[in-house]
């Protein structure tokens, strides 16, 4: 009985135990090269903004696609951090271009390691903080609200790529190394592993804040809210509160999700903050399953390692087709994605036939 | 409970053997015959038409050197991955290719985002990037090859041409980014060097569709002639709007950094007609090399195809990296780099003969000042010597002066 009620843990665990035992693979030859766990590394920071959406989405019925931008701020932030330590804090070459000669203000506090640390998750936070008080005090939900995190992204989006001289443009920061020094080739294995294993702690301890959260009353209040918002209401509870505070925390785990991507990715483009970029992330929870927290790191994990193999010859457009399917599919007969399909539709068919074969 | 189980187990089996698919996946053979290389651009997103070009030209080379018995006795195979006009997985690939496929080089990237996304993966690996686009220049690396133009081939000798035939107010158009943001730094310095106005500059989004404010600034500032870095559908729709307004190049004449011959195809020659262009290599460009090109590019493709400056720049890329393999008789990239370094190294192109500078990594290549005629194509009414490339413009006193030379980061 141990798996009706552990089953999403077990699973949890049985893929971090997968992924620490990577660097072992890896020295017995069985991934190919490092740049394979590099790449699982970005897997593991989509994995991070992956279950917090499906804390708002999955749990409490709040459909942002706009967490990109949250996902890009944490970025930036990393980035211009770790671009200050590449440039010694001297200007860079996009500011000089766009006709500066010392450091702008905004970069200024990324010169202190604690205030960039700070920052990353502070401005990000800040910023869901005071759209979600606007917004859930108002009462806008459902399509309106998923209206409105577009929206918001666009016009971050413009911002960034026209402030070319602060942020980069549309070529971003780039040519940064990450927190640990150079990850790249097999004479850094040490650096990239020390990066991986901190990005996994990370990703467990996420996991674990966002379980501890969902098992509690809280995380009942938070399902209450997405099956009734309005008795949720009525029994007392200032729904607003509650999911601006759940709003905050996926941001922030989105901002956190953002700056360890910097770190493996080596670069940090607007590209992130589209709402096409906001729009995936919304489809790895939905495939993976929502409401399970381990679907969506299973949905992160294997779109995104599916994009990294299907990506030559003939099947890189096919797989457009397949990835577009495969979301209408689950939208439309698969509300539990992967994990639904494990738990429900699975021992219902075996039931069912089970039945069929008493009746002979 | 022990479907659950069950089928749990058949989850992770399933994510496992995804996960070993993509690890061990291409593990190659036949590596004595044949000399691996990568390709890497957009086949998906905004950027795949442009790129798809590039591409395809590469791939004619590749294909035409193989027939003709391949690079030191080995065919060229040729593996793909796709950037998604997107930086970030432009850097991911290209680690891929470079890691896991041990490619020895890869031809590739057309946008200068995913160009610098990708430059420090090829400084660290120490492989070797071939780049086929014109581009902004104050970027010289040791691991990447640029067979497009520098600025001083392509927006330096168009801005003195324009002032040659008596251009005096130029007005500068362009899409909010690097590269126009940039050209347009070095064309106010050089303006202000010859002592002609710059009445006017803007900048559109990159995916604008109205120009209806900007064509009203160029309508007050009264320009002989509009410098135009607009890039992609900006350029569908500036010029479409102003052909609305039955403006004609004889009312304001344009000179385009970034409409090549696909370009004109889209647009449509009848909105385009005697408007300039400047590049390096146009389709009519005549030379018995450019004549076996065009005439291979579309019996592999197409009649209907055209070739351009960038799918042209491609092709000189694959032959280029040919005779400097065959210079340091070895494929391994760091050969490769020191063989390109002493330099030497020719080839034949459609453009005519290019040789690749040692100490900057860019090509000598002419330039040639183009006007669109009312069947789309594009002929040259000025064509210049073969330029010595100069990225950071240290030959030119107006751009020293100017302090437009970046900061070393």
């Amino acid at each position: 009985m141990i798996w009706k009620k552990q089953g999403y843990n077990i699973c949890f665990a049985v893929i971090v135990l997968i992924l620490a035992l990577m660097p072992l693979f890896l020295s017995v030859g069985m991934i190919s090269s490092s740049s394979f766990v590099l790449f699982i590394g970005k897997c593991m920071a989509y994995a991070i903004v992956a279950i917090g959406l499906d804390l708002i989405w999955g749990y409490t019925g709040i459909l942002s696609l706009g967490h990109g931008l949250y996902f890009a701020l944490g970025g930036y932030a990393m980035a211009m951090f770790l671009k200050l330590q590449a440039t010694n804090g001297q200007i860079t070459s996009f500011m000089q271009t766009g006709g500066m000669t010392e450091l702008p203000l905004v970069w200024k506090p990324f010169l202190s390691t604690p205030l960039a640390m700070v920052l990353t998750i502070a401005v990000p936070a800040v910023l869901a903080g005071v759209i979600g008080y606007f917004i859930f005090r108002n009462r806008i939900k459902g399509v309106y609200f998923s209206i409105i995190s577009q929206a918001l992204t666009w016009a971050a989006y413009s911002l960034f790529t026209g402030l070319q001289s602060y942020t980069g443009g549309n070529v971003g920061i780039t040519e940064i190394t990450s927190i640990v020094g150079s990850i790249k080739g097999d004479a850094n294995r040490a650096h990239m592993f020390t990066l991986f294993y901190a990005s996994l702690a990370i990703l467990v301890l996420i996991y674990m804040l966002s379980y501890y959260l969902t098992h509690k009353k809280f995380g009942k209040l938070l399902i209450a809210i997405r099956d009734g918002e309005n008795r949720t209401y009525f029994s007392g509870y200032c729904v607003s509160r509650y999911k601006n505070f759940i709003y905050v925390l996926s941001a922030i785990f989105a901002a956190i999700a953002g700056a360890i991507f910097v770190n493996f990715n080596g670069s940090i483009t607007p590209t992130q903050m589209t709402i096409s970029y906001s729009i995936t992330m919304v489809i790895w929870v939905a495939v993976g399953g929502r409401g399970t927290l381990v679907g969506a790191v299973i949905g992160a994990f294997l779109i995104n390692l599916c994009d990294y193999s299907f990506s030559s010859g003939t099947m890189v457009e096919i797989w457009q087709y397949i990835l577009g399917a495969i979301f209408v599919v689950t939208i439309l007969f698969f509300k539990g994605g992967l994990v639904g399909i494990v738990r429900d539709q699975l021992p219902e068919l075996t039931r069912k036939l089970k039945h069929k074969r008493e009746a002979n | 409970m022990k479907i659950w189980k069950k089928a749990t187990a058949m989850l992770l089996t399933g994510a496992i053997a995804v996960g070993c698919l993509a690890g061990c996946g291409s593990s190659s053979s036949g590596e004595d015959e044949s000399v691996k290389v990568g390709i890497l651009y957009s086949a998906t997103g905004s950027m795949a038409i442009s790129e798809g070009a590039v591409r395809d030209a590469e791939v004619l080379a590749i294909q035409e050197i193989n027939e003709a018995g391949g690079v030191l006795g080995k065919q060229i195979e040729y593996v793909e991955e796709d950037g998604a006009s997107e930086p970030s997985t432009f850097a991911t690939k290209a680690e891929k290719l470079i890691d896991q496929d041990k490619v020895k080089t890869v031809f590739g990237c057309w946008t200068s985002a995913s160009r610098k996304a990708v430059k420090p993966v090829f400084e660290e690996y120490g492989n070797l990037l071939w780049y086929p686009v014109q581009y902004e220049g104050m970027e010289s690396s040791s691991n990447i090859v640029y067979t497009g133009a520098a600025p001083n081939q392509q927006i330096v000798p168009a801005i003195e041409y324009l002032v040659e035939q008596g251009y005096k107010k130029f007005f500068l158009l362009g899409s909010d980014y690097v590269f126009p943001r940039t050209a347009n730094m070095i064309i106010n310095a050089q303006c202000e060097a010859l002592g002609v106005e710059v009445v006017g500059e803007e900048y559109a989004q990159m995916d604008q569709t109205d120009f209806g404010s900007i064509i009203s600034k160029i309508e007050a500032a009264a320009p002989d002639v509009i410098i135009n870095t607009l890039n992609g559908t900006g350029n569908v729709s500036f010029f479409k709007q102003m052909d609305e307004k039955n403006y004609s190049a004889d009312d304001y004449m344009t000179m385009s950094f970034s409409i090549a011959e696909e370009e004109v195809a889209t647009i449509g020659a009848d909105i385009l007609k005697d408007h300039m262009v400047s590049w390096n290599y146009y389709m009519t460009t005549d030379t018995p090399e450019n004549e076996a090109f065009v005439k291979a590019y579309q019996d592999a493709y197409g009649s209907d195809r055209v070739t351009s400056d960038p799918a042209e720049a491609a092709y000189d890329a694959v032959y280029l990296w040919k005779a400097a393999v065959e210079k340091a008789n070895s494929f391994e990239p760091a050969d490769v780099i020191s063989a390109i370094e002493e330099g030497g190294i020719t080839f034949d192109a459609p453009e005519g003969t290019v040789e690749l500078n040692a100490d900057n990594h860019h090509l000598v290549k002419p330039v040639r000042i183009g006007v669109i005629d009312e069947n789309g194509a594009i002929n040259a009414v000025e064509e210049t010597d073969p330029v010595e490339p100069d990225p950071y413009l240290t030959t030119y006193d107006w751009a020293v002066a100017a302090n437009i030379q970046p900061i070393e980061d």
